[in-house]
């Protein structure tokens, strides 16, 4: 499927977010630290993807990106992967859940078309299909 | 296939609107790397991302980028200006 370029590409949301399960997507290089890190040596950024665990502490991620400054995140990763927030608002009932898998990826990369096409879709159908989130909250760094 | 409704929280609003997101939030004046506030503020965090959460069951326009004040942040940062 391809948009045009003047398109917003929106999917209406019916439902309600105290019955909702949510799923974050950082594109702050955000992965678990025995994942490999993302590769900041390739000028043309890093196209793969980490997926992340509903249960994981934050303690346990760390972010690899050489495009923004990360030190508030590597003392706090809730500051662009806000995982633990996400679990206050689910534990006063604001959401439902928080979905099976979360994604973590390098947003930075000079291959626009390889990320639209591979990545994106990827990463969409981890979200849709593997954790069965209702709604994804995106940040970046 | 359906799609998925999402919201992006963003510190570059006018970076982000040239890729037109259904829904964002740009809680104003954040630092790139603060996109939920400052470390170990979490009832900040928690706020910026109930707001975004929210942006979902609101009537917002898509592609637009609502702003929002949080003054506990405590600082100002301009964000990244599209040359036009």
């Amino acid at each position: 499927m391809s948009f045009s370029r003047k398109c917003v590409p929106f999917t209406p949301f019916d439902g309600e977010l105290a019955k909702s399960t949510v799923a974050l997507v950082t594109a702050g290089g955000v992965h678990l630290k025995d994942q490999d890190g993302f590769n900041i040596a390739d000028e043309l950024g890093d196209l793969t993807y980490r997926i992340i665990p509903e249960d994981v502490n934050a303690g346990d991620l760390m972010v690899t990106h050489h495009h923004y400054d990360h030190s508030d995140a590597d003392q706090d990763i809730n500051v662009v992967f806000p995982i633990d927030a996400l679990r206050a608002l689910q534990q006063e009932g604001f959401i439902r859940g928080i979905a099976r898998k979360h994604v973590g990826y390098m947003g930075y990369t000079m291959q626009l078309k390889a990320m639209y096409e591979g990545t994106a879709r990827e990463i969409a159908n981890e979200i849709d299909k593997g954790s069965r989130a209702d709604v994804a909250v995106l940040t970046g760094g | 296939m359906k799609g998925i409704p999402t919201v992006l929280i963003t510190v570059s609003p006018e970076v982000s609107a040239q890729m037109r997101p259904p829904r964002a939030l740009y809680p104003n004046g954040f630092k790139i790397g603060n996109s939920l506030g400052k470390p170990n503020m979490r009832e900040l965090q928690v706020q910026v991302l109930r707001d975004a959460l929210s942006l979902l069951t609101q009537n917002t326009r898509p592609g637009k980028i609502i702003k929002r004040d949080y003054p506990d942040y405590g600082e100002y940062h301009e964000p990244p200006r599209v040359k036009t």
